[in-house]
């Protein structure tokens, strides 16, 4: 556990420090963000609520999975992902700790997307706040705990940024599918649906054990 | 030849090699001459006869891909590199028979359906299955270390496999409106058409297990190898 809040810690204070992995990712998906609204010339109110979640998780993906690329970039330098691989602590809360850290700073470049995506859009996803803060933060579990151990494999393959997106995508159609039906039960003024609730928690638990085992036997000795 | 390092999986692949080949060539025979005699379906026409390849290549592929997920954690529970070798050939001959799949199946789709493609429940696992072992062999070539590269690819195999039930799941949720036709019973085939059929899968199965076995025994020769390089005096590496 104290492995698992150190790295958290690191993690958060390096960035803090030099902000430049939060702001790259904001500024990216802002630009998605725009990119998608001139993608759709003069869409009317209604069509705009059915397609507005599919959009933002779009937004969403190319946001985190540029942030996870360089989640282990910084390690690479000095050698400090072998120092991290033979630190007496168990590998498992080592990725957990990296994958919080991701976890914040995906949120925060989430809310800032949401609230230039309602402006963008002209949707007011203030009364949805709360419930859509929830079904994110569960999409985002899931992108963290795969992202994060794919993270760490394909910083040290060839083509690292390329390899990232290749590897994870077909895994996470599942998130997608639940989170993006979730925001679109939201947005339609709806209640959560409880089936697609219940696939982002199992999907996040299957990720997470996965990640949590795996990640023990992508660190070279 | 001496201390050369082999293990059971290798041994067993050569030894398979010869009589899978045999066998497959004699089966093929058959298998062409029993899909030729048999009865035209009365609504579909001829296109129907995809059935005697297109679900039996599904069957090999399948088998492919729960290999290599069985051999990567094999690999990373025992560390015999000889798993290794059998998740890495099961993958690369996965592919190979579901790229088949995913280009049999829209010919048939077109011919009866009347498109090439549809957001199917079973299409989209099947493709989305084809995307990650895809990933998997990407992964494998751009990982520098024979023994980074298996550890790497044995974990991405389990987390693929893994991610199927899900999928399943997720799909059936998202509207999953079935077109494709559902697993074949014994009622549902016409007469004259179950021995074709059975033949199919035999066959795709048999050369599934030929095309696994030589590819085992090109990995277990790389390995022997490069052991040799590795022990030969220094200046002999080429020699």
């Amino acid at each position: 556990m104290n492995t698992l809040l150190a790295i958290l810690w690191k993690d958060l204070v390096s960035e803090w420090r030099s902000r430049d992995r939060v702001v790259a990712m904001a500024l990216f998906s802002f630009l998605v963000v725009i990119v998608l609204h001139f993608a759709l010339p003069d869409v009317d109110p209604v069509e705009v609520r059915r397609l507005a979640p599919g959009l933002l998780w779009v937004a969403y993906v190319f946001a985190a999975l540029l942030g996870l690329n360089r989640a282990f970039a910084l390690e690479l330098e000095n050698e400090a992902l072998s120092a991290l691989a033979m630190a007496p602590a168990d590998r498992g809360f080592v990725f957990l700790g990296k994958a919080a850290a991701n976890f914040v700073l995906l949120a925060v470049v989430q809310f800032a997307t949401a609230v230039v995506f309602g402006l963008a859009f002209a949707l007011d996803l203030v009364p949805v706040a709360v419930p859509l803060a929830g079904v994110v933060a569960l999409g985002s579990l899931g992108i963290c705990s795969v992202g994060t151990l794919f993270s760490a494999v394909a910083v040290r393959t060839r083509y690292r940024e390329v390899m990232l997106p290749l590897l994870i995508l077909p895994l996470l159609v599942p998130v997608l599918l639940g989170a993006v039906s979730a925001t679109a039960a939201l947005l339609q003024g709806e209640s959560l649906p409880s089936a697609s609730i219940q696939l982002l928690v199992v999907t996040d638990a299957v990720f997470l054990i996965v990640s949590f085992l795996g990640f023990d036997y992508v660190l070279d000795e | 030849m001496t201390a050369i390092p082999d293990s059971a999986i290798d041994r067993g692949a050569r030894a398979l090699v010869l009589p899978t080949g045999i066998l497959l060539a004699v089966l093929a025979g058959a298998w062409l001459a029993a899909v030729a005699r048999a009865p035209l379906d009365s609504v579909q026409g001829v296109i129907q006869k995809i059935l005697y390849v297109h679900p039996p290549l599904a069957f090999a592929a399948y088998a492919g891909f729960a290999l290599t997920a069985l051999g990567g954690a094999f690999f990373l529970w025992r560390g015999d590199e000889a798993w290794d070798h059998l998740a890495r050939a099961a993958a690369e001959v996965g592919v190979l028979f579901c790229t088949l799949v995913v280009v049999t199946g829209p010919i048939w789709a077109k011919g009866t359906w009347g498109r090439w493609w549809s957001w199917d429940l079973r299409l989209t696992i099947t493709l989305l299955l084809w995307f990650v072992y895809l990933a998997y062999l990407l992964l494998r070539s751009f990982t520098e270390g024979n023994e980074r590269a298996a550890r790497f690819a044995a974990v991405y195999g389990i987390a693929g496999l893994a991610v199927i039930p899900l999928n399943y799941f997720a799909l059936d949720l998202a509207g999953g409106r079935s077109m494709h036709p559902e697993n074949l019973q014994r009622s549902n085939l016409g007469a004259g058409m179950g021995w074709p059929f059975a033949l199919g899968a035999l066959v795709c199965l048999v050369a599934f297990a030929h095309l696994l076995a030589r590819r085992i025994e090109v990995e277990a020769l790389r390995s022997a190898l490069a052991e040799r390089v590795a022990r030969a005096p220094r200046g002999l590496e080429h020699g």
